[in-house]
């Protein structure tokens, strides 16, 4: 059984569906990737997935959980799932260090030494623990990053999602991110990450799910996409790349 | 203890009174400005609510105070309660009203800073699985009231200033003693002008511990 199962999920805006009949499963170990022109619904599907927006029907199995269940315990079911932002969304009240351990502290219930000891180990792996006093005005962009991804890892999430984690960066924070995402890959954590960058894609995927206008246009691997011969929605958004 | 300004001597026979008179000023203030932020504070809370109604009525809780005059209220609930039965002492009486207005103002303030905030922050906190109330007390209130300390050091300034007017409520503050002191002397000039003095020292000293808890509070790379 796939760890995430989303079927038939639709989320709607007045009368405007934003995803409409959007199905796809990703197994647990896999990296997929969700592309697609602007505006194609991919944030809002992240964002429904973990219910920061309802969804309007469909559903989405969670480790053989319904999430979309009015039942279930939505905030159980976020800190399961590790979220990475666009923007890092780091806590810039906190240093390094106490981004990484609030949540263990204070949801998982950890004494502040063990949280702190667990906090530190994720920044150790992301090269980041002698950054752990300073705050998060300090950080270059590709540091931060850093810095959400041991937060996000911290947790011992059953999947990582990321929300454009290159777009905010420059073309070199864009290589160091890359490559550290594909660690986490070639890790076999289980990723569902929406972008644009064909080179993440690349680089931290097995397989696209390529949404257009709500709709999941394609699910296939990168190269096979790359590879379709005159389609004019693929070939729109690669741009003639390949 | 003597005042041993020449100018001022005039006054020193008074000093008891000029004494006991600054202690109620001190304890109305420091008084108010805890109540006002604790209640700036728990409003500013409400005019985040998920509900609409909640929030509705924090809006015009907050327009209402900012709206209209101070002494309109406490002459409202010194004079007015009474009629309903209930009479409360004036010191109540001034803590009350100074406590329902200065929390609409800090309330102000505090979302005036809220706005400034990063909202994908208090997204992220949301996606990991931290509670409304946790959002709150972890990254909104810790960063609205840190943005916030100069309009909120700003406001117990205005807190000692506008202490004064409780005179008219008939608790006998500072500027009631040196009413007092000056009609009995007849030294208008040096009383009034002693007690501006008094007045400027004690917002002298709020300035400059505000200073040091605005450069402890700010939040490195940001202020």
């Amino acid at each position: 059984m796939a760890l995430l199962e989303v079927k038939n999920l639709v989320k709607s805006y007045g009368d405007r569906n934003v995803l409409d009949g959007v199905s796809f499963e990703l197994e647990e170990g896999e990296a997929k990737v969700v592309m697609g022109p602007s505006g194609c619904g991919k944030s809002t599907l992240l964002r429904c997935l973990n219910r920061l927006h309802e969804p309007t029907s469909g559903a989405i199995l969670f480790d053989g959980e319904d999430v979309t269940d009015p039942g279930v315990d939505v905030r159980a079911l976020r800190s399961r799932i590790g979220f990475v932002f666009q923007n890092f969304a780091l806590y810039r009240h906190m240093s390094v260090l106490d981004n990484v351990a609030l949540a263990l502290r204070r949801l998982k219930k950890l004494p502040r030494r063990e949280a702190e000891e667990r906090a530190l180990q994720e920044l150790e792996r992301m090269e980041m623990a002698e950054k752990r006093d300073a705050y998060p005005a300090a950080l270059s962009g590709g540091q931060s990053q850093r810095v959400a991804i041991a937060r996000a890892l911290a947790m011992d999430p059953r999947v990582l999602f990321f929300d454009e984690p290159t777009s905010a960066l420059d073309p070199i924070m864009v290589r160091e991110v890359v490559t550290l995402i594909n660690r986490l890959y070639l890790d076999n954590v289980t990723i569902l990450c929406v972008t644009h960058d064909l080179n993440l894609a690349r680089h931290i995927s097995d397989r696209v799910v390529f949404l257009d206008r709500g709709k999941v246009y394609a699910e296939d691997r990168i190269e096979h996409l790359l590879a379709r011969d005159a389609d004019p929605v693929i070939d729109e958004f690669f741009g003639g790349e390949d | 203890m003597r005042v041993d300004f020449p100018f001022f001597a005039d006054l020193a026979n008074y000093w008891p009174q000029i004494v006991r008179g600054l202690r109620d000023t001190i304890l109305l203030s420091v008084t108010i400005t805890i109540t006002g932020l604790i209640g700036g504070i728990g409003v500013f809370a409400l005019a985040l609510s998920p509900r609409g109604l909640v929030r509705f009525a924090t809006q015009s809780y907050i327009s209402l105070f900012i709206g209209t005059p101070l002494i309109v209220f406490l002459f409202l609930l010194y004079y007015g309660l009474p009629n309903l039965g209930v009479t409360l002492s004036p010191f109540v009486i001034a803590v009350l009203g100074f406590t329902l207005n200065v929390s609409a103002y800090n309330a102000r303030y505090l979302t005036i800073a809220y706005k400034g905030l990063d909202q994908a922050e208090l997204e992220s906190a949301r996606a990991q699985g931290f509670s409304l109330f946790q959002v709150f007390r972890l990254i909104t209130a810790p960063q609205s009231l840190r943005m916030s300390v100069p309009a909120l050091t700003n406001q117990a300034i205005q807190n000692i200033k506008d202490s004064s007017i409780v005179f008219l409520i008939q608790y006998i503050e500072f500027f009631a003693q040196m009413q007092e002191v000056a009609s009995r002397t007849f030294l208008f000039f040096k009383t009034y002008l002693f007690t501006a003095f008094v007045y400027l020292l004690l917002v002298s000293v709020v300035v400059l511990a505000a200073r040091r808890v605005e450069r402890k509070l700010a939040i490195p790379g940001l202020t």
